[in-house]
Parts: structure tokens; C-alpha cells; sequence
């Protein structure tokens, strides 16, 4: 632990500690808690059973009762720590009528103990409750759910890829009338927001029958102007001599898009790829307009729509929003450091 | 923004001792990938030599935008101009042929106030009820996330050890998605949350977080803020690395004070960046939905209704459904954005030129 | 067979007249190097050719074939580029095999090209290497061998030594020209080191400001430039300029010094610039020389040595001595002029009849 934060504190350079690294080591620490607190919080909470998520105040591991068999009850019974003038002693409970609990020893079942409940606490061990996992896959429409977010995120960033590439290659390759028109059009088009078209689209999405269809939910959000200016901007430090030289080797126009263009804007396709994935995942509102049918919903429509029924089921909901979360944590955790350079160099997001 | 990004900067590439195994990888997906779309991109190449033939380059320009221009034309062009079609017509009609037209009065209606100062007089109570909030919450919201951003900024451009641990500790809420961070936070502020438990060790009283006005509003700001802070301090962070050290070298020869070196080197060079930035938060923040509208559904009452809801509610969500009037509420929006959009183009087509100039 | 020619071209960027009638003939087997100063026009000149621009104006043929309005790909041409634009995400072979895969050549016919061309440009090595693993020499081969793979009607090289350091330049230089003699291709080579243009061509071109100069083999336009500008070009130092007045067949210079040019076919009388090289200057051993001038700079390179010289008139001279003669700054010194190695350029610049 030691060698941990010796190896955080050390700085660079200085000696003494200035009064600026107390509040840079105090601003980074308190980072810490806030930033990861909450999300850790939530992953402890998905694995807490409904009687523990409603105890207050919360325990922060989760816990689950022990039980055991005793002879001559059919269910396993809950153990509780009983502590009376009798001494402390570990008893299953059998039943409990007002605040007097019938219990027994597990040893020696046949005696029946009469307890005060404020005399005992439920005896518990670190417990995942995993089932917050399983049932909604079984019981609800979580399996279902996940594959409509799974093939939006997918078939999204792959027309993405394509269309925004090929658009980025004429803008950036071709000297043609009107190139300079197109590019205006595009630039202006990052003015206007989804929220602000959501009316009118809505109407030509039900006009052409996309609406309660995944592709509805796809296709306004594949041309983006983003993308065209990413890989355009990359696509133009691709030396024009390059695409002569294919030419001269008798490559035809796709070809050269194909086989050499487009290999060589791989690292520009690849942030745009991961953009896509993270933006096509948690898109909310759109789908949220053009779903309306439970079994087209996507993971982020599904869950809200649970989250907002009248009886919560906050050990369902929890547990579903870390699945949620995992594809988007795994993206961060390899891609991290290619994600971050390619905001500081883009301003994408 | 993309329009001024520079060279891009290296690809990261992951560490040696893995790379057998992403090659391994590599190799699989590429035969599992490339084997088909090789196969495609080979069987159109001969109608299209034949095209290429036909119509020459100019052909073959329009060729490739096409696909992109086309989904572009009718999921975007079109609905803008559709849009104002809407605003201007009535009823719950979807398409345009039946609804009547009512030429400006949906603005009219929208923009009826008997006292500007209190939207309860308004013919719309609602909008204006959602105008007020959005207002108060994109000047608190912006301000607040440029000050703690440009903190952040400031202290991960420190010498630190393991900076881009420290750097992903703050950019991490960034990728989750809205609905994922609505709900961490409605778990932790519910009035036996998290929060709650951890306030009243300390003496003070629990407080129903989500369903007090002024809290409920104070909790939108406060959980925006943490999800997208990474992603401002990110772009600062990268001005503030712009900034030549040298510079800071020579005040620290003269004996400068730090807050001095701030205010007179760091702040002036940083600006064109925090301008940019400036606007992209007030953009996002006209539009504040998703994480808002999960967190606390537009209440208590309509303490947290902004305008991005007030939109979705009249044209898609409500009993009585208006389009038309939410048609016209988003044009207002959408006026206010180009203002925002048209500013940060200037700024950065200025910040371009003025590093050409260097 | 790869003759090309050139019939009136013109090329205009916009207001810009960048080629203002061109008129060449390039036989088969030819080498011919474009060489001028930048902006004159070659490169461009080189692009049309290989159809990567299209002429505003005139013709371009091929062994006889009018080949204006095809596309690169159909001309048969092979190019070989300044940055030698090997596609980065390939290896060696497959740079080389690229262009004939588009022509759906059979692989093993494929396979046997790259073999020989790569053993005739020694990179059989490198085949499996990719561009970013190459030194620029290699990259140089690899380029030269995929032009050679796709056996070209002619070889375009633009430039191709620019981006070599001087060693590899000289070396490379001589590379090329053995493999022409070998090939016995066609080559268009552009260039704009006159040193390269002289060692390597059969025949130059000389280009400036859109409008061919000269055309003749490298010793002819060292020795018979058609005009001041193709003196001055070609030849290393530049030739020493005077003004002069003829009188008498004498060439009177600016500012005084008479040089007795009798028995060459001169104007008797009118402003005439005379030419000579600076190897072509004598150091006069007698009392009377034919210029004299004080030395301001001494170069001493070993075999030769460099001098220069300002005339008593103020004139600018430079002369370059065989051996390490004994000579320091300050020093006044008398050259003579050999008439016989003198140029005379008209008031138009062009090289006067009968020179």
C-alpha cells in the first residue's frame, strides 16, 4: 500500500509539498470517490437481494442469510445470532408472530424457543444474489432487448463506416462541381440536432413503415456529418500520389477506394468505429419515439421503461443497468488511451 | 471540433506481449470479416469499371456520396423542411395533406404571455415553464462544468505519476450511456439511498433528494456535470499540453507566482480552446434530456421539465398529441442552436487561422 | 515499340498558362530527361503523358496511336514517382503485383515477373518486407520494380533521385542508366539537377516557363546552347556573361578590356553577350591578357580550383583552374579566352547564326 501511494505522490519535480499539491492530490482523490464511487456502488447494490436493497442504512457488501435444514421442516430455515439472558447462541427460526419469534437449534429440533426479535440478528455471510441476473433474462424480455441494442449498434456502425467513408473519399479526393455545396450542406447539418427534427422525422419514419422497426431506429443515425469530417480530415493527409500510382496500375475508382483508401484510413475508422458503437448503444430518445412495442425495444428503452413502472423492481433494474454498462466499461478499459487522443485530437464525441 | 482537428495523432497500439494474440485474433476476424466484403467489394467492381467508363470521375464522385447523401436528404434535409411545414399547420394529422394550416399562430400560442416573469400567465404554461428551467439550468450547468473542467484540466497537465490513470478516473462516466447514468444516480439519491446514509452519520438530516424542487434541479445539474466533465477537461487538457513549456520555464526564471503564471500565460493561451468549449457545453446543455428526464422524469411537478421533454411530451408522449406545436417549439430550439453552432464555427475557422499563422 | 509524341501541347490552370504549345517526338528506346527550373512546367508535362492530367489544348500519341482521351490506366505507361508512392499497407510483392492483378493476369505469370524483376533490381530480400521497413534506396527499387513488372510501353519517371541523399544519388544515378541500357525502354525522366540530365540522358529537353528551349543530346547543348538561358542552365559553374560592343571584329566588353575575336564569323558592328565557361578561361602567362581581374575567393578542391574574380569594371568572374595553381585573395591575375570556346548570344538571346 505503501509502495502504491509512494508511487501516486511522487512528483516530478519540487521537493517540499506546496500548498497546490495538497489541492491537486485532494481534487484527484475526491475524483476518485465520486467518479468510480458511484458506479461501484451499483455494481455491490445489483447483487443485494430485495430485502437487503430496502434496508436503511445499506451495508456496502452484499449479504445473504445463512440457512439450514433441520429435521422436520421441509425449507431450509434462516439462522439468527440470538442474545438473551440464556447467552449467545445460533437458532433457525420456524416462525414469527408479533414481535416473538418461535425458533429452534438447529442441533436439537424438537424444542421450540420463544426469542424477542430485538434480542436476535439474522446471522449472514458475503452473498451474490445472481438470480437479480438470471431472472430477467428468463422471466422478462432482457435477452430480447439486448440482442434488438446488439444488432442496431452493430448494423448502425457498419452502414456508418461504409457511407460516411465513401462520402469522405469524394469530398476528399474528386474535384467535381458542387463539391464545395455538398461540404456546406454537411457542415450546416451539425447545426441541427436530432431533438430539433424529431417531429418531422418521426412522421417520414411512419410514412415509409419504419416505425416499431430497428431500422427506424437505425438509418437517421447513420449519415452522420461527424464521420464524413473525421475520415475526410484523415483521408486528405493520404498523399494524391498514392492514388495515381493505383491508377496507373490500371485500379479502377472503387479499387482505389477499396484496396487503398480505405487500409490506410484504418486508424480513423477505427475511432469512428468505436464513436459509433458507444453512440449507437446508448441512444435513448430516438428510440425511445420510434419503439413503441415491447418486443423491438432496445436495452436503454427496455430498462427505462422498467425503471418507470409504478412497483420498481430496483434488484431487476440494477442488475440490468451493469449489464448495460459492460459493453461500454469493456470498449473503455482496452480502448482507453486510443478513445482519449481521439477526442483531444478531434473534439469528437 | 472535426472541421479543425489537426494531423491524427498516433493510434495507440497495445502492449508487445500481446501482440501474438491480436494478431491470432486479428487474423480469425479478418477471414471471418474480409472473406465476404472482399468478395462483395470484387463482384461490384465490374458494373462499376463500366459506370466508371460511362460517366468518368464526376460519375464516380456521385457514386460514392450517394448512399450517404440519399439517407442524409431523407433523414435529415427533408425533416427540416417538413418541420416548418408542421409548425405552421394543426391537428394530430401525420402527414401534411390533412393537417390545416394556421399560418404563425402556433407561435403565437407559444409565445402568449400576459407577464413574461411568470409563466403560469402564458397561454403554454408549460413551454414557458420549460424555457425558464432550461434557461437557469444551462447558465448554472455550463458554468459550473467549465470551472470544474478547467480544474481538472489544469491539475492533470501537473507532473503527475500515472496521469492517464488519473485521466481515465474522470473521463470514465463519458462513455456510459444516459439511461445507465439516470439510474446510478436516482439509486443512490432515492430517499434511502446512498447519499442519505452517508449524510446522516454526520449529523444531518435525510433529504428526499429527487422529489424537493430545488434539490431535484440541483441534482440534474450535478449528475450532467458528472457525466460529461471528463470529456470537456479531455479537450482543455489537450490545450493546456499546446502550450509551449518553455513559456512556463521563462516565468519560473523570472520568479512568477503560480496563480500569476496562470492568470497572465495559461488562461490567455487557453482561451480559444475554453471558447470552443464554452459552446459545445452550451449547445449540449440547450438540448438536456436523456439523463435528466431518467433521473427525475421532469419533477417534481415540472420543476426539471426542459425543453428537449416539453417537446417530446406535447408531440409524442401526451394524451392529446400536437405536433404541430412541437414542430414549432423545436424551431425555436433550433434557431437558438444555429445561433450557438454559427458562433463556435467562427471561433474555431478563427483559432485555425491564427495557428497557421504560428 | 514506344514512341511518343507530342502534337501542340497546352495546358492552362485556370488563368494560368502553364504549357504554351509543346512539340516533342520521343523515339523507341529512347531516354529523354525534361530538365528546367521549377515551375517551367515538366512535371506537369510528364502528367499529361502519363494521362494523369488532361491537356486544354494538342495531342498526344503513342507508337502512332492518338491516346488524348484515354484514362492512365489504358496507355500502357508505367510511372515511377518523386515520393515513389508505394502503397504503405503492402508488402513488396504485393506493391508489385497490384497492377497486374487489376489486368487479371494469371498468378503464376504474376509470380515470375516479380521473381525476375526482382532479381534484376536485387530486392529478392525485401519482398516480404513493407515500404516503412525500407531505406530510401529500397524504396527507390521497389518503385523502378513495380514499374517494370508491368512491362510498360515507357517508362515516366518524375523526378525519382530528388529524395536520395547525394551518395545514393550518384549511384542510383548510374543504376538507372545501366538498367535502360539493359531494358532498352523508353524513358521520360524529369528532373531539375542538370548534372543528372547530363549523365543520363540521350537526349535533353530543356523547359522553361512552359516552352521547350532546346532539344539535343547532352555534349550539343554544352557546346552549342541555342540561347542564354540553356547556357546558363546547363554546365556547372554557370558560363560567365559580358556585354560587349563589336567593332572591327573585336568585341569591346563594358567598362573597357577588348577581346580580339577576329576570324569568327561575328557581326561587324552592335551589342552582342558573350559566353564563356569558367573552365574555358586560361591563366595568361604573359604581360598582356586578354582580362584582368583581382581574386576575391579561392576555392581549392583538389584537381581544380575555383576563382573568383572581379574585372577592374566592376564585373563579376568565375574561372576554374585545372591543379592547385598558386594563388591568393587579393591577387591580381590575367586570363586568357580561347576564341574558339567563346559563345555569342545576340540581343534576343539567341546563340548568333553561324556559331
Amino acid at each position: 500500500m505503501s509502495r502504491v501511494s509512494a508511487f501516486l505522490f511522487r512528483r516530478r519535480g519540487g521537493k517540499g509539498w506546496h500548498w497546490t499539491d495538497v489541492v491537486t492530490f485532494g481534487w484527484l482523490f475526491f475524483g476518485v470517490i465520486v467518479m468510480f464511487g458511484p458506479a461501484l456502488w451499483l455494481i455491490m447494490s445489483s447483487f443485494k437481494s430485495p430485502a437487503q436493497l430496502a434496508e436503511f442504512p445499506p451495508t456496502a457488501l452484499p449479504y445473504e442469510s445463512r440457512t439450514v435444514v433441520v429435521e422436520g421442516y421441509d425449507k431450509p430455515l434462516p439462522l439468527f445470532i440470538v442474545t438473551d439472558e440464556a447467552g449467545t447462541r445460533t437458532l433457525a427460526e420456524v416462525r414469527r408472530v408479533g414481535t416473538t419469534a418461535q425458533m429452534v437449534d438447529p442441533a436439537n429440533s424438537g424444542e421450540i424457543q420463544r426469542v424477542n426479535i430485538a434480542n436476535r440478528v439474522p446471522d449472514r455471510q458475503v452473498g451474490f444474489a445472481w438470480d437479480n441476473y438470471v431472472q430477467p433474462f428468463l422471466a422478462f424480455d432482457f435477452m430480447l432487448y439486448l440482442k434488438n441494442s446488439v444488432f442496431v449498434t452493430v448494423v448502425a456502425t457498419l452502414i456508418t463506416l461504409l457511407t460516411n467513408s465513401m462520402a469522405a473519399f469524394a469530398l476528399s479526393k474528386y474535384e467535381f462541381r458542387g463539391r464545395n455545396a455538398v461540404m456546406l450542406t454537411v457542415l450546416a447539418t451539425l447545426m441541427i440536432p436530432l431533438s430539433v427534427i424529431l417531429v418531422p422525422l418521426y412522421s417520414i419514419i411512419s410514412a415509409v413503415g419504419l416505425f416499431n422497426s430497428l431500422w427506424g431506429v437505425i438509418l437517421p443515425t447513420v449519415a452522420t456529418p461527424t464521420g464524413i469530417f473525421l475520415l475526410r480530415q484523415y483521408m486528405l493527409t493520404i498523399p494524391d500520389e498514392l492514388l495515381e500510382a493505383a491508377r496507373m496500375d490500371h485500379a479502377s475508382e472503387w479499387q482505389i477506394y477499396w484496396r487503398i483508401v480505405l487500409p490506410l484510413t484504418a486508424p480513423a475508422l477505427a475511432v469512428l468505429g468505436i464513436f459509433s458503437v458507444v453512440w449507437r448503444w446508448n441512444d435513448f430518445l430516438w428510440p425511445l419515439i420510434v419503439l413503441s412495442r415491447k418486443e423491438v425495444y432496445t436495452l436503454q428503452v427496455g430498462l427505462n421503461t422498467y425503471a418507470g413502472e409504478l412497483n420498481v423492481q430496483w434488484h431487476f433494474i440494477l442488475a440490468m443497468t451493469v449489464v448495460t454498462m459492460i459493453p461500454v466499461v469493456i470498449v473503455f478499459l482496452f480502448l482507453q488511451r486510443f478513445i482519449t487522443t481521439g477526442i483531444a485530437g478531434s473534439g469528437l464525441k | 471540433m472535426p472541421a479543425s482537428m489537426p494531423m491524427w495523432p498516433r493510434p495507440w497500439l497495445p502492449p508487445a506481449e500481446t501482440e501474438g494474440i491480436v494478431a491470432q485474433l486479428k487474423q480469425m476476424a479478418g477471414a471471418v470479416v474480409t472473406a465476404p466484403l472482399g468478395w462483395a467489394a470484387r463482384a461490384i467492381d465490374p458494373p462499376l469499371r463500366l459506370w466508371q467508363r460511362l460517366t468518368g470521375t464526376g460519375g464516380m464522385a456521385a457514386f460514392f456520396l450517394l448512399p450517404n447523401m440519399a439517407i442524409f436528404g431523407v433523414f435529415v434535409l427533408l425533416p427540416l423542411v417538413i418541420n416548418f411545414a408542421y409548425s405552421m399547420t394543426t391537428g394530430g394529422a401525420l402527414f401534411l395533406s390533412d393537417r390545416e394550416y394556421v399560418g404563425a399562430a402556433q407561435y403565437a400560442q407559444l409565445l402568449d404571455c400576459d407577464d413574461y416573469t411568470d409563466p403560469s400567465t402564458c397561454a403554454q404554461d408549460q413551454f414557458w415553464t420549460a424555457l425558464a428551467n432550461t434557461a437557469l439550468f444551462v447558465v448554472l450547468q455550463v458554468s459550473l462544468l467549465i470551472v470544474t473542467a478547467t480544474i481538472t484540466a489544469l491539475i492533470l497537465n501537473r507532473e503527475l505519476r500515472a496521469r492517464s490513470f488519473w485521466r481515465a478516473v474522470f473521463f470514465f462516466p463519458v462513455l456510459l450511456s444516459p439511461v445507465v447514468v439516470g439510474l446510478i444516480w436516482r439509486w443512490i439519491l432515492q430517499r434511502d439511498g446512498l447519499l442519505n446514509a452517508m449524510i446522516i452519520p454526520m449529523g444531518l438530516d435525510p433529504v428526499n433528494w429527487l422529489i424537493e424542487r430545488n434539490w431535484a434541479f440541483a441534482a440534474a445539474i450535478g449528475v450532467t456535470i458528472w457525466a460529461h466533465l471528463g470529456f470537456y477537461a479531455l479537450i482543455l487538457l489537450a490545450g493546456l499540453q499546446a502550450i509551449p513549456k518553455d513559456l512556463y520555464e521563462a516565468a519560473e526564471m523570472d520568479g512568477t507566482k503560480p496563480g500569476r503564471v496562470f492568470w497572465r500565460i495559461t488562461l490567455p493561451l487557453l482561451m480559444p480552446n475554453l471558447l470552443v468549449v464554452i459552446v459545445l457545453a452550451l449547445i449540449r446543455a440547450v438540448q438536456v434530456f436523456d439523463e435528466a428526464f431518467v433521473l427525475t422524469g421532469g419533477g417534481p411537478g415540472t420543476a426539471t421539465l426542459f425543453l428537449t421533454q416539453y417537446i417530446y411530451e406535447v408531440g409524442f408522449a401526451s394524451l392529446l398529441k400536437n405536433p404541430g406545436l412541437a414542430a414549432a417549439a423545436s424551431i425555436l430550439m433550433g434557431a437558438v442552436l444555429v445561433v450557438l453552432t454559427l458562433i463556435q464555427l467562427a471561433i474555431s475557422r478563427r483559432n485555425e487561422k491564427k495557428g497557421k499563422l504560428k | 515499340m514506344g514512341q511518343i509524341s507530342l502534337k501542340g501541347i497546352k495546358k492552362s490552370f485556370g488563368a494560368v498558362d502553364v504549357l504554351k504549345g509543346i512539340d516533342l517526338e520521343v523515339g523507341d528506346g529512347e531516354l529523354v530527361v525534361f530538365v528546367g527550373p521549377s515551375g517551367c512546367g515538366k512535371s506537369t508535362l510528364l502528367r499529361m503523358i502519363a494521362g494523369l492530367d488532361q491537356p486544354t489544348a494538342g495531342t498526344i500519341a503513342i507508337n502512332g496511336t492518338d491516346v488524348t482521351p484515354r484514362s492512365a490506366a489504358d496507355r500502357g505507361l508505367a510511372m515511377v514517382f518523386q515520393s515513389y508512392a508505394l502503397y504503405p499497407h503492402m508488402s513488396v510483392r504485393q506493391n508489385m503485383a497490384f497492377g497486374l492483378q487489376n489486368t487479371r493476369m494469371a498468378r503464376a505469370e504474376i509470380d515470375a515477373r516479380i521473381a525476375d524483376a526482382a532479381r534484376l533490381l536485387e530486392i529478392e530480400p525485401l519482398l516480404e518486407r513493407r515500404p516503412g521497413q525500407l531505406s530510401g534506396g529500397q524504396r527507390q527499387r521497389v518503385a523502378i520494380g513495380r514499374a517494370i513488372v508491368r512491362r510498360p510501353t515507357a517508362f515516366l519517371l518524375d523526378e525519382p533521385l530528388s529524395n536520395l541523399d547525394a551518395e545514393l544519388r550518384v549511384s542510383m544515378r548510374a543504376e538507372l542508366s545501366a538498367l535502360h541500357a539493359r531494358l532498352g525502354a523508353t524513358m521520360v525522366h524529369v528532373t531539375h539537377d542538370q548534372v543528372e540530365a547530363m549523365t543520363m540522358a540521350d537526349r535533353i529537353v530543356v523547359l522553361r516557363a512552359g516552352r521547350i528551349e532546346q532539344v539535343d543530346t547532352p555534349l550539343n547543348l554544352y557546346n552549342r546552347p541555342a540561347n542564354l538561358f540553356v547556357a546558363g542552365f546547363i554546365g556547372a559553374p554557370g558560363m560567365n556573361m559580358f556585354g560587349a560592343t563589336m567593332a572591327r571584329g573585336v568585341a569591346r566588353l563594358e567598362g573597357g578590356p577588348e577581346i580580339d575575336l577576329g576570324g569568327l564569323p561575328l557581326p561587324p558592328s552592335g551589342a552582342v553577350t558573350l559566353g564563356i565557361r569558367p573552365q574555358h578561361l586560361l591563366l595568361s602567362e604573359g604581360v598582356e591578357a586578354d582580362l584582368t581581374a583581382k581574386v576575391d575567393l579561392i576555392e581549392a578542391l583538389g584537381s581544380e580550383t575555383v576563382v573568383h574574380a572581379t574585372l577592374n569594371e566592376g564585373a563579376k568572374l568565375l574561372a576554374v583552374l585545372p591543379g592547385q595553381p598558386a594563388l591568393a585573395r587579393g591577387d591580381v591575375v590575367g586570363f586568357d579566352v580561347d576564341p574558339a570556346m567563346v559563345h555569342a548570344f545576340g540581343a534576343d538571346g539567341v546563340r548568333l547564326a553561324g556559331f
